[in-house]
């Protein structure tokens, strides 16, 4: 029987846990979007997101991007060489960077470089008291500085997408006609056949979410960081790791959701 | 005992525990409107987790906490916001916004809450800064001040908006003793001036006299005496009689 109830508590602990932590989170949300619709509005502090998330992630970005279209046009000209499709590399290449690979791997980056920095930032203002003097200064925490982080998080993720598509498809051509010599006119052809913009689309619905979630949570454990420098330590490595779950696990819903 | 005075703050049989530990058992306190209330008690015994409490900062489990008699423990968000315009805080550690600089720091709540030009901020936040006994150090960042700077600056942020009520949690510990005697007098002499309501977290048994229409005293999470500094002074209470002789011995325990 007791071993029963301890069992029950190993299993129960974290899934409660997990319940409350999602609730808390989506609570911050909903809160971040009533505090949207009242003034005062910050222009200002968008726009200083804006470039720390956005324009300082965009070296990140070009980079993570342009390797992976090059690697992703080696791999699956592998394939195709096997039965002389060569030519279809290109299709392949933009179709898996706009769908797939351009939005997860850029917002997974901009998650490790941006998101871990929020958390890290709003943690040591809440282990510092930075917080409760904002409230004390009668201005809302969540207003001042989630709801820029969260706006600046939407509207910038989906612009690194497609920087990283756009990347991710040179690097592919340049890798594909310029190091395995396939035909340039077949490669530019096929690829233009067989993608469409509505692929494109796919994906920035996808970096629009990811977006979303990696601003959140990274909001949302600096927000409820506890217990000093440690504390600030801690929340940050369980910011990234949160956030590139919740981008994969919603990579597949939002996938499932589009097919 | 306070009576025939307008109160500004009542707070009515307040608890606060975290967790198991009960950091208040029924605090009951009357800081009277204009004038000065120096709250004492040994450290530890929950000053700055009343003072929070007292902005809303941190919910009470228990009791009532009335500002002008609006009782804030039950009021939403949005109405909070509107009730901590009425006051300023100079938190114990100062609390300064470590991304900006001493001068955005102390135009902080100009920027937020008035449409002042820059220029008449830029007035206003030199002569605070001057009035707590800071200058050229605008433009210093606060990990770049000692404690005691970083204190001052907290207190010309908290003074800025010359708001109706200011909360000063241990203005004067950790300065020297001529920078303690500029705070005791810019605490006087701000309530004098704007005839606002003060209330002052102390240890300081000198600067309490100096400064003090009225005191409370904390002790084991109640109150222990909430008065005038007449009643201070002639009070046969053990508790206030160890703390004011700073004894070891007597009722106080220390572990
Ligand atoms: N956020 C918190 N979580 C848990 N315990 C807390 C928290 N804040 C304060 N406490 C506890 O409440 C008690 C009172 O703390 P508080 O800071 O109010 O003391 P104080 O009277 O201001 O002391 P001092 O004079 O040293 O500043 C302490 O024992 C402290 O450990
Ligand atoms: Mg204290």
């Amino acid at each position: 029987m007791e071993s029963l109830v301890n069992l029950l508590t190993v299993i129960g602990l974290p899934f409660t846990r997990l319940i409350f932590g999602a609730g808390r989170m989506f609570l911050l949300f909903i809160e971040t979007v009533v505090w949207a619709f009242r003034p005062p509005f910050r222009f200002k502090l968008l726009l200083k997101q804006v470039e720390f998330i956005g324009i300082n992630s965009l070296s990140v970005i070009i980079l993570t991007g342009t390797f992976t279209g090059m690697v992703f046009a080696f791999q699956s000209y592998i394939g195709f060489s096997k039965f002389g499709a060569e030519y279809m590399v290109g299709t392949v290449v933009a179709l898996g960077m706009a769908r797939e690979l351009g939005p997860v791997l850029s917002s997974i980056m901009v998650a490790a470089r941006a998101g871990s920095a929020i958390t890290a930032e709003i943690g040591t203002m809440r282990v510092t008291e930075q917080i409760d003097a904002l409230y004390a200064l009668a201005v809302e925490p969540v207003q001042y500085l989630v709801l820029p982080r969260i706006f600046a998080g939407i509207i910038v993720m989906p612009i690194l997408n497609a920087v990283a598509v756009f990347c991710g498809t040179i690097g592919g051509y340049f890798v594909g006609v310029n190091i395995l010599g396939i035909n340039k006119t077949l490669y530019l052809q096929n690829m233009y056949r067989y993608v469409d913009l509505a692929d494109f689309y796919n994906g920035m619905v996808k970096a629009t979410v990811f977006g979303l979630i990696l601003t959140l949570v990274g909001s949302y454990k600096g927000f409820y960081t506890k217990g000093g420098a440690a504390g600030v330590g801690q929340a940050t490595t369980e910011s990234v790791v949160l956030s590139c779950v919740l981008i994969l696990v919603f990579d597949y819903i939002l996938t499932a959701f589009m097919f | 005992m306070i009576s025939g005075v307008d109160i500004q703050i009542e707070v009515k049989n307040l608890h606060k525990s975290f967790g198991d530990f009960k950091v208040h058992k029924g605090i009951d306190l009357l800081i009277p409107k204009g004038a000065i209330t120096v709250i004492l008690g040994p450290s530890g015994t929950g000053k700055s987790v009343l003072l929070k409490q007292i902005m809303g900062l941190i919910m009470p489990d228990k009791g009532e906490i009335l500002v002008d008699g609006v009782d804030i423990t039950k009021l939403d968000k949005k109405e909070l916001v509107a009730v901590r315009k009425k006051f300023g805080m100079l938190f114990q550690n100062a609390a300064l916004f470590d991304s900006m600089n001493v001068y955005e720091n102390v135009a902080f709540p100009l920027r937020e809450h008035t449409k002042l030009k820059e220029k008449e901020i830029r007035d206003i936040v030199i002569e605070k800064l001057r009035v707590v006994g800071l200058k050229d150090v605008e433009y210093k960042m606060p990990s770049e001040l000692s404690g005691g700077m970083r204190k001052r600056v907290g207190l010309a942020r908290a003074i800025a908006l010359e708001p109706d009520i200011i909360l000063y949690d241990e203005p004067t510990t950790g300065l020297d003793p001529i920078m303690k005697d500029v705070v005791d007098n810019l605490i006087y002499n701000t309530q004098k001036k704007l005839n606002i309501t003060s209330v002052v977290i102390s240890h300081d048994i000198d600067s309490t006299i100096k400064i003090a229409d009225y005191v409370a005293m904390i002790y084991d999470g109640k109150t222990v005496i909430n008065g005038t500094i007449e009643d201070l002074r002639t009070t046969d209470n053990p508790y206030v009689q160890q703390f004011l002789s700073g004894s070891m011995d007597g009722p106080i325990k220390i572990f």
